[in-house]
């Protein structure tokens, strides 16, 4: 019992850590909390399918092309929901504008995939029990994404130009940094791990069109608790999360499962409104 | 009287729905009760959440867990199958209490956090509203659901029950509508849109939103408790995402701090996928697509459109001519002089400080200058005799008795007023109503007393109302009072600011680079009325760049250079103080 | 060195409004620069020095007026276009990037360069600044304020200018450090490179200045070459002299009080 709550429960959580990467990508070059980021997940999951099940396309094509519509979907957030607004952050206009364009794209998936939850395919056949695929996979997609991030901010000029953009946008600018090409791009690799979020997770959450709210709900407790921008502390609360929600699913049942899940977010976010890894708030007068 | 007859022009919309809804009966057709009783019971829940969304620019997207907990809570109460059954209005009234409560749970986080996160809060609370009623099946009939309260007659007809929704919702309508038109209204609107100019006129924002979420909370279980008695059947399928957002895009249709806007909205929602059957379907798909269209092109919504007044040209060539007399009626009356008082003020930024010892003094009746290069910690100095900042040594008293280092909300009170480099002020309102926000500490009538209208409010109306016309007049800006505040020139404003804090009929007014974006002769009527209110005996604090300014108008200079005192006098001694010259021209 | 005589200025400002929002800082600036040619821009606080190099560096839209760079308008071109065509904004403040070192702060400004010539350039700019030199590994956010300053005029400096503006390199940097980075702009100009350079410290800037520009609300007040006499007394009347009332005015003010 208790290693199918560990392996569950790291799966989830591996999601969720993935889907707050997915938030915080968009966060730091944009000042932007997007709620495209759950839908993201949600489409990772439904194009997946529709490409390997549906259409009968190889794995690696399938997986390519799930994730070059994201990342499509990724930029065309950027242009109309997005960029519109950036003028006035101020006025909160975004949380409007990202909200009517997740639910465009959850309504389309409605309407033209499926309201049921539909199967996602199996995509290496290997392990069972607790060793299952569909419980590792997430965690290792999450692992690779993590090296992968590091790799890029680390070692790449266009990754350090990510990380410009984020800590002093004004001054990016100056230096004569292609302020909103980087933000295109964060955009569509935002939406590059949210795929991968959903599509590793596939078999476990498959592919439904309502998982998107659930995602942005549970993907964002984490980027919360963690700190906004802070890759590290969504990692560790997106697998806190996952772990907490799976023994609380064992001791109580699904549904006060997910009480207690609001509860404690709710009770941490009062005591620590910066998270519990964040910085303090910015100067207002 | 124009006055009177734009009031009723005022009412002529209200007057047009009212007549509507009392001529449907007479069509007979109980498919038409139907629709208007649901678009009554939405408008319960979205008057009330008007207040929140489009009075306090909470984005409260969640909503239908508010009315799912009213449906439910009124269901099981009426049917008894858990607790004893009691009567249908106790069970209204109840889910109207459930309402109320979870109201200002799920609203918790307003108080602290970001806009995202209370978006983010109200959404989770809606999806786990729904599994719980999914899954607590013993209470809730689980995916089977249970039958609504029957309420006793007359209400239980079709036409009974649209009758008392009506009434309901007419009542929801006024008393809105009250608190709209209240200071507690102007002071929602003022968090809103300018959060540390309210904080600065002494209104206190988790108070004032636990009260709009206790309301709005309550009107919502009430909503959603009709709404099982005229299902008489409820199910979680019935409480979808997709209701929150017909009640939360009504708002945003509608316009921010509007009631007609909004009421007009609901109307609007309710009817389309009835008229439009083959959208049914899409309806989300067509909310959301709206949503997008009115956030990215018209913000202002319906109410935006219907207002006329706002296209009217301004007049032209408006010049700014403070009125003395008004500024002695409006400081008149006797209040006990004090004096600021900075003594051994340390203020660090991590290892860096910003104020390193500072000792300050500005007498009663006299402008006091505060001038020095950028970063010498001028703004600062404001900012830690308002409150902003908590300085970690020194001692900061105004008459006898100290100030709390680092809390904003109490110096209205005390009778401290600041405007602030970019002027803090709500565009979407009045010139006005701008001025009265800084008159919400003069009124005594509670949030409940507003609410009803009593007598209380009622006088608390007009005082604040005849003085804030006052203030206009005794800054210059008489006859500019109807006009929307983002339309004033940028100097309008800054003397808009100066009325604003002249509201609180202060002892010490802090003023920061007042004359930035003026014209040469407005700096003069500037220094004027600056001079004017601290010979009131008003204790005048001012920061400025322009050294015009500041040697025309102050008593005493003090020159900060790297948070320390350079040098202090008068005038006349700074301008030729060899060291000033040095740092503050940077010769 | 033979200059021809008609020579066209490297920058030309012209009537230049421009301001935020609805405040209105600079009122019809005037301003001219040659190529190889050290400006010292002097104002009282709040004068818009700053928002006169945000402007011309395509930080900040402007309203009316002209900026001509190089023969062509720099209207609509952005900070990023600025550079390649070697008008290069040090800002305020030196705003490095504190996560990251001072090579990739400096590969960073080189961001537009081609990929082979980015080391060369930065080692370029170091070889100005050997203390920053010796810190490559270092954090942005590990360096000292003089030297984070440093690495700001180094990241200038990377992008190749032919006119270097800076705002207030001399801010919060001790005497030794601010003698250290003027000397560096003295070089710079007798390598050919137009300077505009904002400052409080006037002394210091005269000493390294050809010419001075003064700016008091939003108007140039005064223009000076930097060997003339008696130029702080001179300034201190030009930013206070601006604001006599014309007789107009008094008048209009008498009928009213």
């Amino acid at each position: 019992m208790l290693y199918s709550i560990l392996a569950s429960g790291l799966a989830v959580g591996a999601v969720y850590a993935l889907i707050g990467i997915t938030y915080n990508t968009m966060f730091a070059t944009s000042r932007v909390m997007s709620f495209t980021a759950g839908q993201l997940g949600m489409l990772g999951g439904v194009l997946g399918s529709m490409f390997i099940l549906r259409l009968g396309l190889p794995l690696i094509v399938g997986l390519g092309a799930t994730l070059l519509a994201c990342a499509a979907i990724g930029v065309l957030t950027e242009f109309v929901a997005v960029r519109p607004v950036l003028k006035s952050l101020d006025q909160h206009l975004y949380v409007l504008s990202t909200l009517a364009f997740a639910l465009l794209i959850q309504q389309v998936t409605a309407i033209e995939w499926s309201t049921e939850p539909q199967p996602f395919p199996r995509l290496f056949g290997i392990g069972d029990g607790v060793w299952d695929e569909k419980y590792w996979l997430p965690v290792a997609t999450c692992a690779a994404t993590i090296i992968g991030l590091e790799y890029l901010y680390r070692r790449t000029l266009i990754g350090r130009a990510f990380l410009a953009v984020a800590e002093d946008n004004f001054a990016a600018r100056a230096l004569g940094l292609p302020e909103r090409n980087l933000r295109i791009a964060s955009y569509a690799l935002a939406a590059v791990v949210g795929g991968l979020a959903g599509f590793s997770g596939g078999e476990l959450l498959l592919a439904f069109f309502a998982n998107g709210p659930q995602l942005n709900f549970y993907g964002f407790i984490p980027v919360a608790l963690g700190g906004l921008g802070n890759n590290r502390g969504a990692v560790i609360g997106g697998l806190a999360l996952g772990l907490f929600q799976q023994a609380a699913n064992f001791a109580v049942g699904g549904i006060f499962a997910s009480v207690a899940v609001f509860v404690m977010f709710i009770a941490i976010l009062l005591a620590a409104p910066q998270g519990l890894f964040g910085s303090s708030a910015a100067r207002r007068v | 009287m124009t006055m009177t007859r734009s009031k009723w022009m005022t009412a002529l919309p209200y007057v047009l729905i009212l007549a509507v809804l009392a001529l449907l009966p007479l069509s007979g057709n109980e498919y038409r009760a139907l629709i208007g009783t649901r678009a009554a019971i939405y408008w319960v829940l979205i008057a009330g959440l008007n207040l929140v969304v489009g009075y306090a620019g909470q984005l409260a997207i969640g909503y239908v867990a508010l009315f799912a907990l009213g449906a439910y809570t009124a269901s099981i109460l009426a049917a008894g199958n858990v607790l004893p059954e009691v009567s249908p209005a106790l069970a209204l009234l109840a889910a109207s209490g459930v309402g109320a409560v979870f109201g200002v749970v799920v609203g918790l986080p307003a108080l602290r956090l970001r806009t995202f996160y209370f978006a983010m809060t109200t959404l989770g609370f809606a999806t786990i509203v729904t599994q719980v009623a999914l899954g607590w099946q013993d209470v809730t009939g689980g995916g089977i659901g249970l039958s609504g309260p029957s309420l006793p007659a007359p209400f239980d007809t079709a036409w009974g029950l649209y009758g008392l929704c009506v009434g309901l919702a007419m009542i929801a309508t006024l008393i809105t509508a009250n608190v709209a038109h209240s200071r507690f209204g102007r002071a929602l609107i003022a968090t809103r849109d300018a959060e540390v100019a309210a904080e600065a006129s002494g209104i206190s924002k988790p108070a004032l939103l636990v009260s709009v979420f206790l309301f709005a909370g309550a009107a919502a279980g009430l909503a959603g408790g009709l709404f099982a008695a005229l299902q008489t059947y409820i199910t979680p399928d019935a409480f979808t995402f997709d209701l929150s957002l017909l009640f939360f895009i009504s708002i945003l249709i509608g316009g921010r701090g509007s009631i007609l806007g909004p009421l007009l909205g609901t109307i609007i929602l309710t009817l389309l996928p009835e008229i439009a059957a083959p959208l049914a379907a899409w309806s989300t798909f067509v909310y959301a697509g709206l949503l997008l269209v009115i956030v990215l092109a018209m913000p202002g919504g319906i109410a935006a459109l219907l207002n006329r007044e706002n296209r009217k040209a301004l007049p032209t060539g408006r010049v700014i001519l403070p009125q003395q007399a008004a500024l002695r009626s409006l400081l008149g009356e006797a209040r006990r002089k004090q004096r600021l008082d900075l003594s051994g003020i340390v203020l660090r930024f991590g290892g860096l400080r910003a104020i390193d010892g500072l000792d300050l003094s500005v007498e009663p009746g006299e402008v006091h200058g505060l001038i020095g290069p950028n970063g010498s910690g001028k703004t600062t100095t404001l900012n830690v005799i308002s409150g902003y900042y908590k300085p970690q040594e020194g001692r900061l008293t105004l008459g006898d008795s100290p100030l709390p280092a680092g809390l904003p909300v109490g110096r209205a009170a005390r009778g401290i007023c600041r405007t602030f480099q970019t002027p803090r002020i709500i565009g979407e309102e009045t010139v006005l109503e701008n001025v009265m926000v800084g008159g919400t500490l003069a009124g005594r009538a509670t949030f409940v007393e507003a609410l009803l209208s009593l007598p209380r409010a009622r006088a608390d109306e007009r005082l604040i109302r005849e003085r804030a016309v006052l203030a206009l007049k005794a800054v210059g800006l008489d006859g500019l009072g109807d006009i929307r505040a983002d339309r004033l020139q940028h100097s309008e404003l800054r003397f808009l600011e100066i009325a604003r804090g002249l509201m609180l009929h202060p002892r010490l007014v802090l003023l920061d680079e007042p004359a930035a974006g003026l014209s040469t002769i407005e700096i003069e009527r500037l220094g004027a009325l600056i001079k004017a209110i601290s010979r009131e005996g008003v204790a005048v604090l001012l920061v400025e760049h322009h050294a015009d300014l500041i040697f025309d108008v102050c008593d005493r200079v003090t020159v900060l250079n790297l948070g320390r005192v350079l040098a202090h006098g008068t005038p006349a001694e700074i301008r030729v103080h060899k060291e000033v010259v040095s740092a503050y021209l940077g010769a | 060195m033979p200059i021809s005589e008609p020579e066209a200025p490297l920058l030309r400002v012209h009537g230049l409004h421009a301001g935020y929002g609805k405040v209105g800082v600079l009122h019809g600036v005037e301003m001219d620069i040659r190529a190889g040619e050290l400006v010292t821009l002097l104002g009282p606080n709040g004068a818009g020095k700053t928002t006169l190099l945000r402007a011309i560096s395509g930080l900040l839209p402007w309203d009316a007026g002209e900026i001509g760079f190089g023969g062509s308008s720099l209207r609509g071109v952005d900070p990023g276009k600025a550079g390649m065509l070697g008008l290069v904004h040090v800002i305020e403040g030196h705003r490095v990037f504190t996560q990251s070192t001072v090579t990739d702060n400096l590969l960073l400004a080189g961001y537009h360069l081609p990929r082979g010539e980015r080391a060369a350039r930065v080692e370029e700019a170091l070889g100005y600044f050997p203390e920053i030199a010796e810190k490559r590994h270092a954090l942005g956010g590990a360096l000292s304020g003089g030297q984070q300053q440093m690495l700001a005029v180094a990241q200038g400096l990377v992008r190749q200018p032919k006119l270097l503006m800076l705002d207030e390199p001399s801010a919060g940097l001790s005497p030794v450090l601010v003698d250290r980075v003027f000397s560096v702009l003295a070089r710079l100009r007798d390598k050919g490179v137009a300077v505009l350079l904002v400052e409080q410290l006037i002394e210091k800037a005269l000493a390294v200045a050809d010419r001075l520009y003064a700016l008091s609300q939003g108007r140039i007040v005064m223009t000076a070459s930097a060997q003339e006499s008696d130029l702080p007394a001179r300034l201190e009347r030009a930013y206070f002299g601006v604001n006599c009332a014309p007789d107009e005015t008094k008048e209009i003010l008498a009928g009213n009080s």
